[in-house]
């Protein structure tokens, strides 16, 4: 990527005012042969504009879906999605928001160049101006191809060339629908550098994702999907403390009275988020997990006490559990 | 019409040598088999001679083998992506059916133009107004196999179908009476297939709705409305569905 040596090719998107994305009560069901499957189940989200947030999930979650939704791709079968205050389809038609699809969605047969030049030709003039081809295969890293037929193209080429695609209206808001799946790791390193370059000039940016590590490092913000539902919405700091918090365990007292007593006076100490016994232990979920094992030792008179750090994947992994039910952000 | 968009589809077909040689190589070879190298092909089928009512057929064949691929290909095509792809963008579904649409005719135009040389060349005869008229019908009327193959592959939705369009057609070309003269309940029947209606349209200027038997006699006579109304139910039937499958298959595949 070159783009500190050239000037900025386009200014900065002006910064509205208001919810880049709202969503109220959004309910997506589908109809199939074995009975209706509820895909979005009442996701209620306002992202502001400059926001960059992480939509987090497991497969099945609902997040292409709700995606979908706000691309005006799929109509909501309950609740209303406004970007920028307009109906998804204006929004798009205006070239304010623009996406980059999961997969599929390329012609094999037309070159880099030409399938930017197709896509730029549905826009209007005052979107796009003439000649800008050059520029978006620049910002998108892959000036060098343009000469390509994409079915030559490797992956991680051509899922820089959707977001050369999306570049080309110039959006005030981008969607990801899972920017880097498929993509090697040296790829996805330089896609998310291009994406930091997009951030910084305050677009808004809302990607799907089900790696915790992309997150991370790249949303100021983190919504936590699953079983089509908003289950936790955070800064990045705030989620990291409740999914990727240590697990405290000691032996669970045989009688059934006192082990009661003692998860009881577990669950009540400060940061807890998750209290279980099995195995003859039990396990206390919690991001201080130093005052836990004090008060579990000192106070609680526990005993055969150790201290695990959980995996950031475990962790979410219990987060997005069926039975985990949805509760308004961390504790 | 976003002609940026119509003449990169007109550089993919181009590019596709291997459907461009059969698009346009196989109609004129079955026309040099059926019309050129039969020795009846001097003789009189009303406002032209029988090469001329063969060249036509054969044109006809052609054109519905071209649209029909276009439609095949715009199925597929969105069956992998490019439909949500161009959902993100200002374009309508009408800018698109449009675009397609204008292929469509131009590709059929290829095996039709190639066809029309050779029968000028091979001794295909005829009035100017049976020449002029036919050619017009045949490529008026192709467009409606462009829906016929976008149904079929939107309805199927896997390349096998698409494929299987190619021999889908051979078989409606022999109950639209292309291939081989039909008579009795065979005929009958043929009469609401979707191409008995565009080819007997396209003979029309030639036959003035002649049927002719394989005894050099006539089998039955056809009024001007029978092709028309068969050609016009197709259209609006393909038109329907198609629509409606379209609608279906905008959300995620």
């Amino acid at each position: 990527m070159s783009t500190n040596a050239t000037p900025a090719p386009t200014p900065a998107p002006t910064p509205a005012s208001g919810a880049a994305i709202e969503l109220v009560g959004l309910e997506k069901t589908f109809r199939t042969r074995d009975g209706d499957v509820h895909a979005v189940r009442g996701v209620d989200l306002t992202i502001d504009t400059g926001e960059v947030v992480a939509v987090l999930g497991p497969n099945g979650a609902g997040k292409t879906t709700t995606l979908d939704m706000v691309l005006g791709l799929t109509e909501p079968t309950g609740g209303t999605a406004r970007v920028f205050g307009r109906r998804p389809r204006e929004a798009v038609t205006a070239g304010r928001v623009a996406a980059v699809l999961q997969t599929g969605g390329l012609l094999r047969d037309l070159t880099v160049a030409e399938t930017v030049r197709l896509v730029a030709s549905t826009y209007p003039r005052s979107v796009v101006g003439a000649g800008d081809v050059d520029a978006v295969l620049e910002r998108a890293g892959i000036a060098h191809l343009g000469g390509r037929l994409v079915s030559k193209c490797s992956g991680g080429e051509q899922q820089r060339l959707r977001f050369a695609l999306a570049l080309i209206p110039d959006p005030d808001l981008l969607v990801l629908d899972e920017p880097t799946a498929g993509m090697d790791v040296t790829a996805r390193r330089e896609f998310w550098d291009a994406m930091h370059a997009e951030a910084a000039t305050g677009r808004t940016v809302v990607f799907a994702t089900h790696y915790l590590t992309e997150a991370d490092t790249f949303a100021d913000r983190i919504v936590v999907i699953g079983a089509g539902r908003v289950l936790a919405d955070g800064t990045t700091d705030e989620i990291r403390a409740r999914v990727a918090g240590r697990s405290v365990s000691v032996d669970a007292p045989a009688d059934a009275a006192v082990r009661d007593r003692l998860v009881t006076a577990a669950s009540a100490l400060p940061g807890v988020h998750d209290v279980q016994v099995s195995g003859g232990r039990l396990h206390v979920s919690a991001p201080d997990s130093d005052a836990v094992a004090r008060a579990l030792l000192v106070d609680l008179a526990a005993t055969g006490l150790e201290v695990v750090a959980g995996s950031l994947d475990d962790a979410f992994a219990s987060l997005t559990q069926p039975e985990n039910q949805p509760e308004e952000g961390p504790r | 019409m976003n002609t940026t968009y119509l003449a990169l589809e007109v550089k993919r077909f181009v590019r596709d040598r291997v459907t461009l040689f059969f698009v346009a190589i196989l109609p004129a070879f079955f026309y040099l088999i059926f019309g050129v190298a039969q020795d009846f092909g001097s003789q009189s089928a009303g406002n032209g001679n029988v090469a001329l009512y063969i060249m036509v057929s054969m044109a006809a064949y052609g054109a519905v083998t071209a649209t029909t691929g276009v439609g095949g290909a715009a199925a597929i095509e969105r069956m992998q992506g490019w439909g949500r792809q161009l959902g993100l963008t200002p374009l309508r579904d009408t800018g698109y059916v449009a675009v397609k649409a204008t292929l469509a005719v131009l590709v059929a135009a290829v095996p039709v133009s190639v066809i029309a040389v050779l029968g000028v060349l091979t001794g295909a005869e005829g009035t100017a107004r049976a020449w002029l008229l036919s050619l017009l019908a045949v490529l008026a009327g192709a467009w409606v196999f462009a829906l016929f193959g976008l149904v079929v592959g939107l309805a199927f939705r896997t390349e096998g179908a698409v494929n299987a369009i190619g021999g889908i057609v051979v078989v409606l070309g022999f109950l639209g009476n292309i291939f081989i003269p039909l008579s009795g309940t065979l005929l009958d029947v043929a009469r609401f297939t979707p191409l008995y209606g565009y080819v007997a349209l396209v003979r029309y200027p030639i036959t003035e709705g002649v049927l002719p038997d394989n005894a050099g006699g006539t089998a039955a006579t056809d009024p001007l409305w029978l092709p028309l109304v068969n050609l016009g139910a197709w259209a609006l039937v393909l038109g329907l569905v198609a629509t409606w499958l379209v609608r279906r298959g905008r959300g995620r595949q």
